[in-house]
């Protein structure tokens, strides 16, 4: 199960980085990160909503990626995108709901555990390596069941990976609140 | 009258531990143990599954080094089919091992122990961690997520999933690698090595810093223990066991892997979780060795490749004669290490055959006994299986690197303790270098999880009556 901690609420103001080597005008890029366990039952929506989100055409400048777990290397592809929307499940809610929050880098959430990362700490990672963050969305759905050794999700997960994905097109359909996707000079 | 200093939880390594320093009446060290404090039991919860699903069970013993025991493993099955398996498979099987060592030296050497290194071990523990590392050595730091994210890569490249890949099958590998990807890692290596020369490059100019720390960060006589090729040379994959002593003569050699057991005795003791391996033929606990990259090296006649051979030269140039003892340089040892893996894997992708589509032996058990073995970034690893004529698991025994290094782990912190701890003024900085001689081994008991970071921390300090006569702790 994917450890958890609230996520902030609001995103304070904050001038994007340096734009990537690979930036395209006008074009936002998109990294997706689905993660979880795939041997604990509901913990495996996140990567399961992003294969299914993979399987279907992308829009440019999309990058859907499936983990197991955040780890640190991840940050530095964090730095080279625009966005970011991490899809996970959670212990909290009733089974199958879907919750979106925003996040924002934090030092303080220091992992306990080196071979994963909070979301949010990986953004702070990011902010303090290479000086951007993306802007940051979790999308999570509540599990009912996270056994050992159980390779499905169960019927409310299921039902909820559909929801996961809408709303992952309407967070990338959404206006930015900050400034539009980086420009190449 | 004794007391009772307990440093719980253990922090910046691998998986749940604590230590425990005994006072004497004047406040010096008496003793110090090294508690694996978690119980996980899969030796005896593979019984009855058939043996085609231990690599993948044993993987998920470790989200930090599972292509350790998916190798390990699958050389078990390879011994229950009775098979050797293709030349090509091997090859890719060693790169995939190597790229493992990569990224996992990489995590342990900056993420874990940097903080103590490049801040400094009595530095403020609010500040003493990866980000403090990040704001004062960026460049250091990015070095490190490039390292992981290239070894991660090649295992993503090689195994399609990045933490449990089941690409490695009993026989060989699940499919062969085609031009596209075998140029693609190639692609990766010439960065690679430049930022692990580099690194080392710097390293080396802070090692003279740590002259106290060397002298007594677990300088402890013990025997090395490790693979080496059939030409005497370092080893990450195969070849046969070696044993050399604290003088550096060699006392077993060219010994077959299937033979371990004559080799390694197994003890345990009422105060931890993890088992105590040693000599056999020495006893317990005279049987003392060390396992990882310092012993690799220790043993190694060479390294075979061309930047690695000048980096052990220096690496042996560390003390005047005999193998280097302090536990304090397998941080030296493992960007060594790294070196090598990167030169390495660039000449196995470079052979001929390397694209061929011969990469599995297929068959069905053939033996009722197997036996795998392989070097884990943190050691050797052995995984020994037991079969029914059902093809199902009846008996199991792993024996993982840390394992091997519990008796020297435990050497270790008393000594360090006896160096730096007084019992009658704790100071977090003592006791700091007491964890740091653990992260020298990067230990991942029973190949759990890393933990590091702001863990809370609490040292009491109890009189004989249980009475907590000081304390010192972290939020």
């Amino acid at each position: 199960m994917t450890r958890r901690r609230p996520a902030a609420a609001v995103p304070s103001p904050r001038p994007p980085g340096p734009p990537a080597a690979d930036a395209v005008p006008g074009v936002w890029r998109t990294l997706v990160i689905g993660y979880g366990s795939p041997i604990r039952g509901d913990d495996a929506i996140g990567p399961l909503a992003a294969d299914a989100l993979a399987a279907a055409p992308l829009p440019p400048g999309w990058r859907v990626l499936s983990r197991h777990v955040l780890t640190a290397e991840l940050a530095e592809d964090l730095a080279a995108v625009d966005r970011v929307i991490f899809l996970d499940a959670s212990v909290r809610g009733r089974p199958g709901e879907v919750q979106v929050c925003t996040l924002e880098p934090d030092a303080h959430a220091i992992s306990t555990m080196a071979h994963f990362l909070d979301p949010r700490e990986l953004l702070a990672w990011c902010e303090t390596l290479y000086r951007r963050v993306p802007q940051a969305w979790l999308v999570s759905a509540a599990g009912a069941s996270f056994d050992y050794a159980s390779y499905r999700l169960g019927p409310a997960a299921a039902a909820a990976v559909p929801v996961m994905l809408a709303e992952v097109r309407r967070l990338a359909a959404a206006p930015s609140a900050r400034t539009g996707p980086a420009a190449v000079p | 009258m004794s007391r009772i200093v307990t440093i719980d939880p253990v922090t910046r390594i691998e998986g749940h531990a604590r230590i425990t320093l005994e006072l004497d009446d004047a406040g010096e060290v008496r003793d110090a143990r090294f508690h694996l404090t978690q119980f996980r039991g899969f030796e005896k919860f593979c019984e009855g599954r058939p043996y085609r699903e231990m690599p993948a069970l044993t993987a998920r013993t470790c989200g930090i080094c599972p292509v350790s025991h998916i190798l390990a493993s699958n050389k078990a099955c390879d011994d229950l089919l009775a098979v050797t398996i293709p030349p090509t498979a091997e090859k890719l099987r060693r790169v995939m091992n190597l790229a493992q060592l990569t990224q996992s030296h990489a995590l342990s050497f900056f993420h874990l122990s940097s903080p103590d290194l490049l801040l400094g071990w009595d530095a403020d523990p609010a500040g003493r961690n990866i980000f403090g590392v990040m704001r004062q050595h960026p460049e250091l730091a990015k070095d490190g997520i490039r390292l992981r994210q290239i070894g991660q890569t090649i295992i993503e490249t090689l195994g399609g999933k990045k933490i449990h890949p089941t690409w490695v099958v009993p026989g060989g590998v699940a499919e062969p690698l085609d031009a596209a990807k075998r140029d693609a890692i190639l692609a990766l290596l010439p960065e690679g090595l430049e930022v692990a020369k580099r690194t080392y490059a710097f390293f080396k100019t802070l090692v003279p810093r740590f002259t106290a720390e060397a002298s007594h960060f677990g300088t402890q006589p013990t025997m090395f223990l490790s693979l080496v090729s059939p030409q005497g040379h370092l080893e990450h994959y195969d070849g046969f066991l070696r044993l050399k002593d604290a003088q550096g003569h060699i006392v077993e050699d060219r010994v077959p892997t299937g033979d371990y057991v004559r080799l390694v005795g197994e003890a345990a003791e009422d105060w931890s979780f993890m088992k105590f391996p040693y000599y056999k033929p020495m006893g317990y606990p005279g049987g003392i060795y060390r396992v990882g990259p310092l012993a690799r090296l220790n043993n190694a006649d060479a390294c075979g490749t061309p930047y690695a051979d000048v980096a052990l030269a220096e690496f042996r140039m560390l003390q005047d004669r005999g193998p280097v003892a302090s536990s304090f340089h397998y941080h030296y040892a493992r960007l060594v290490e790294i070196i090598y893996a990167i030169e390495m894997m660039e000449r196995l992708l470079q052979e001929p055959d390397i694209l061929s589509a011969r990469v599995r032996a297929r068959a069905r058990s053939n033996r009722y006994e197997g036996i795998g073995v392989a070097e884990a970034p943190r050691g050797t690893l052995m995984h020994h299986y037991r079969i029914d004529d059902n093809g199902l698991i009846t008996w199991v025994n792993l024996i993982i690197a840390t394992g091997h290094n519990n008796l020297a782990m435990n050497q270790s912190i008393r000594q360090v303790a006896q160096a730096y701890v007084d019992g009658n003024r704790l100071q977090e900085g003592m006791l700091n270098r007491v964890e740091a001689v653990i992260r020298c081994y990067d230990p991942c008991l029973s190949c759990a999880s890393h933990a590091f970071g702001q863990m809370p921390l609490l040292i009491e300090l109890h009189d004989a009556a249980g009475r907590v006569v000081d304390r010192l702790g972290r939020p």
